[in-house]
This record gives C-alpha cells, sequence and structure tokens, in this order.
C-alpha cells in the first residue's frame, strides 16, 4: 500500500542538494516516487509501506547530513 | 568587453568555483568513491571463504592497501582534471549558443540596459539566498528538471570511474549550473555576440578550476567548516558583482542615480564648466575625447549652449568595451573603428543639460555639460 509525506528539510542551501536528497531512491527500495524542491525545503516521498518505513527514510536523509523538521 | 571577461574570470575564481562545487562536486567524489570501492574491497573474516565468482575476481582485482593510497591521488586528480576539461568545452560552447541568442533578439540600448539591470537583480537575489537571509531569496535559482539530475546522478554512481565517465560528467553540468553561473549566463546573454559569450563562459570556468580541483581534493576534511565559512565569502562577491552590473545597467539607461553618477556630481567640476561669467570667451562647440582601454578622456566636457556642437572620439589602443560609444538620451551612437577619429554632431542644447555618455556596457562613462 503506498504511503506518502512531505519531509520539511530546511537545511537545504542550494539545488545541489535537491539532487543528493532525490538519490535515496537509488538507495531504499520501496520509494515509488520522490520529489525535491529546493525553494519549498521539501522531500516529497510516496512509498510501499509494505518495503520501507518512514523511520528508515528519515535515517537514510539524516546519514546524508540533513535534519527533517516540523512543519 | 574584455573588462566582462576578465570580471568573469574574477568572479570564477572567488565565487564560482565555491558555488560550482557546492552543486558539482558531489558528482566527481562520488564517482570517485565508486572506483575506490572496486580497487579496494573490505576483507573478508578469515574463516569465511570467498565462494561466488565475481567475489573472486574482485579480490583478485584488489591493489594492496599502499598502491590503493595511490590510486585515490592520482586517481582523484586525473578525474577531476578531465572533468573540468569537458566543463571548460561544454560551457565555452554554451556560452557561444548564448551569445548568438543574445544577438539574433534585436533589442535597443535601452532594452540592453534593463536587462543589465534585471541580471543585476538577479545576482543580488542570489547572494541574499546564498546569505540564507528569507526563504524568497530561493526562488533566485533555477532548478533543473528532475529527469536530467536523476540521469547525470545515476552516472555519476554508476560509473567505474574510468577516462569516459568523467568526461560525459563535466560536460553535463551545463544542464545543472550552479547559481553564480546562472548569473554568468545571463551576463553572457547580455553581451549579444556569440564569440564574447564564449570567452565570457570560458574565462568563468577557467576561474573556477583552481577553487574546484582544490576544495574537491580537501572535500572529505573540509567538510561542515567550508560550508560555514567559504559560502559566506562567495555570497559577498556574487552581491558586489551584482551591484555592479545593476549600476553599469543604469549607465546604459542614461539613469542620473547610478552611483557613477552620483559619485561624478559631487566631483569637482572642471574649470571649463563654469558658469559663464559676462565677458568669458564662449564654450567651445567642438571638442576631442580620447578613447583609451580604460576609458574617455576628458569624461567631463563643456560645449557651447544652444549650437550644433561636434564630439570627436579619436580611439588609440583601445580594446575595451569603450570603443562601443553611446549617448543614451540622444539615442546616438556606434562601434568605433580601432584607430582614427569618428566624429558625432549634437543637436542644440539648452544651457544647464547635462548628457551623460558611456560604453555600450555601461562601464566606461563620462557627461557632456551644455553652458
Amino acid at each position: 500500500m503506498a504511503q506518502q509525506k512531505v519531509f520539511h528539510i530546511p537545511s537545504m542551501h542550494c539545488s545541489g542538494c535537491v539532487m543528493t536528497l532525490e538519490g535515496i531512491e537509488d538507495d531504499l527500495p520501496g520509494i515509488l516516487k520522490i520529489r525535491g524542491s529546493y525553494q519549498k525545503a521539501s522531500l516529497a516521498v510516496e512509498w510501499d509501506e509494505t518495503r520501507l518505513s518512514e523511520g528508515k527514510i528519515i535515517a537514510a536523509i539524516r546519514q546524508l547530513g540533513y535534519e527533517v523538521a516540523d512543519r | 568587453m574584455s573588462g566582462l571577461i576578465l570580471a568573469a574570470l574574477i568572479t570564477g575564481l572567488t565565487a564560482g568555483g565555491i558555488s560550482c562545487f557546492a552543486v558539482q562536486g558531489g558528482l566527481i567524489t562520488g564517482s570517485i568513491a565508486r572506483r575506490l570501492e572496486v580497487a579496494t574491497p573490505v576483507p573478508a573474516p578469515a574463516r569465511k571463504q570467498v565462494k561466488s565468482k565475481a567475489a573472486r575476481h574482485q579480490k583478485q582485482q584488489a591493489l594492496p592497501q599502499s598502491d590503493a593510497a595511490a590510486v585515490s591521488h592520482t586517481g582523484l586528480a586525473q578525474s577531476i582534471g578531465l572533468f573540468m576539461v569537458a566543463k571548460l568545452a561544454a560551457y565555452t560552447l554554451l556560452g557561444f549558443f548564448l551569445g548568438w541568442l543574445g544577438s539574433v533578439v534585436s533589442i535597443s540600448m535601452t532594452a540592453k540596459g534593463i536587462l543589465q539591470i534585471l541580471v543585476g537583480i538577479f545576482l543580488v537575489g542570489n547572494a541574499l539566498r546564498m546569505f540564507n537571509v528569507h526563504p524568497i531569496f530561493r526562488y533566485f535559482n533555477f532548478e533543473p528538471p528532475q529527469a536530467v539530475t536523476r540521469f547525470i546522478r545515476r552516472l555519476s554512481k554508476n560509473g567505474d570511474g574510468n577516462v569516459i565517465t568523467p568526461l560525459y560528467l563535466g560536460a553535463l553540468t551545463v544542464l545543472i549550473p550552479c547559481g553564480v553561473t546562472q548569473s554568468v549566463m545571463a551576463v553572457a546573454i547580455g553581451t549579444g555576440s556569440p564569440l564574447t559569450g564564449a570567452a565570457i563562459m570560458a574565462a568563468f570556468v577557467i576561474g573556477t578550476s583552481p577553487a574546484f580541483f582544490g576544495v574537491t581534493m580537501l572535500a572529505a576534511s573540509l567538510g561542515r567548516m567550508f560550508q560555514k565559512w567559504f559560502y559566506p565569502a562567495a555570497a559577498v562577491v556574487v552581491l558586489l558583482l551584482g551591484l555592479y552590473t545593476m549600476d553599469t545597467g543604469l549607465n546604459v539607461v542614461g539613469s542620473p542615480f547610478s552611483v557613477t553618477k552620483i559619485v561624478q556630481s559631487f566631483q569637482p567640476a572642471a574649470p571649463e564648466a563654469q558658469p559663464l561669467q559676462a565677458g568669458a570667451p564662449a564654450q567651445p562647440t567642438s571638442v576631442t575625447i580620447e578613447v583609451g582601454a580604460y576609458g574617455y578622456t576628458p569624461n567631463q566636457v563643456t560645449l557651447a549652449a544652444d549650437q550644433e556642437v561636434e564630439l570627436h572620439m579619436v580611439v588609440s589602443e583601445a580594446w575595451t568595451c569603450a570603443r562601443s560609444f553611446y549617448i543614451p538620451s540622444l539615442n546616438l551612437g556606434q562601434l568605433l573603428p580601432p584607430e582614427g577619429e569618428t566624429v558625432f554632431t549634437i543637436p542644440p542644447q539648452p544651457a544647464g543639460t547635462q548628457i551623460p555618455f558611456t560604453c555600450s556596457m555601461g562601464m566606461y562613462t563620462g557627461v557632456l555639460n551644455f553652458q
């Protein structure tokens, strides 16, 4: 079943960060769609919750050096 | 025009290299990291046997640790070099195209000046984005299409670090320009010249090379320190370039509110630019202005009011945009020949009139006073 969420990542500092963050789709099986926005400082992710959890996505984002903030 | 090329080189040396690394540096370092993974696999625990054919082959291909260190520095330097060569070629071609685009779109000098002002605003907005002043300034940065960034990212990760991958990645960076690069691209369009556009982009990329090379080599150790200290420094350079570009744009449109004009207004007037006293000799109806590499001499001229006057523009060793002479308020001007004299006739002007003149890029200016 597909789950989706928009993660707020205020520490993005340029469009290169978007390219880096969207790269988690290559490392985490189960991501169906991913879309980053530097202007909105956000990362919209849709994933298969039978294969991936929100916690793993947040962990992958943190491993890249970014923090997920509460909106 | 050579002043713009020099400015592009300086922008690359200062702000561009660091900003470019922020967006593109990860591509080349990621590609090298992949090469190091292949060259130095983690040794398996002694009790486990390497059973798969691929694993046995990888073990046979692995280098001793000492050779791996040599691979890392040599391989990194080689790959960055190939990356930068391809990037230079690609951006030079892009600059040629941008300059051609600017020439094909036929616009007036006023529109050109407005374009320069807009470019300056874009640069200032970019600088404020880099200072993280307010989230609204994030919109002063164009994001490439996701399909493009995904393709480049996967090429970087999956490439085996051979010669082709860095070359390919370097060429593809034209699709993911950093904020400072986008600003210089805008300047290249504004030149309206394919060759100048190409030269500007080439100078900029060459300028980025030392910083990009050095920062990439030190990326692992710089880490957060890079972001804390170098990024604000780069933002200052972009801000200054933006303010300068806005000022030159204001000069091109003949605005009295450019910093150049305001500073000139505080300068003591030339002795001849004084109000006429009774019995004083009449103001000249003709003046000779020398056009040199660094502007016009004299740049403050007084001429007779209420009659037709002549400007004799004499060019000598002017290899800059000073040869592209323009009087905005009269829409009068032309590209002066490399040597010799060109005469402009100015229609009668009332006493007290001040008419600014400038090069076509707004970098070298002066004023005609009518008394």
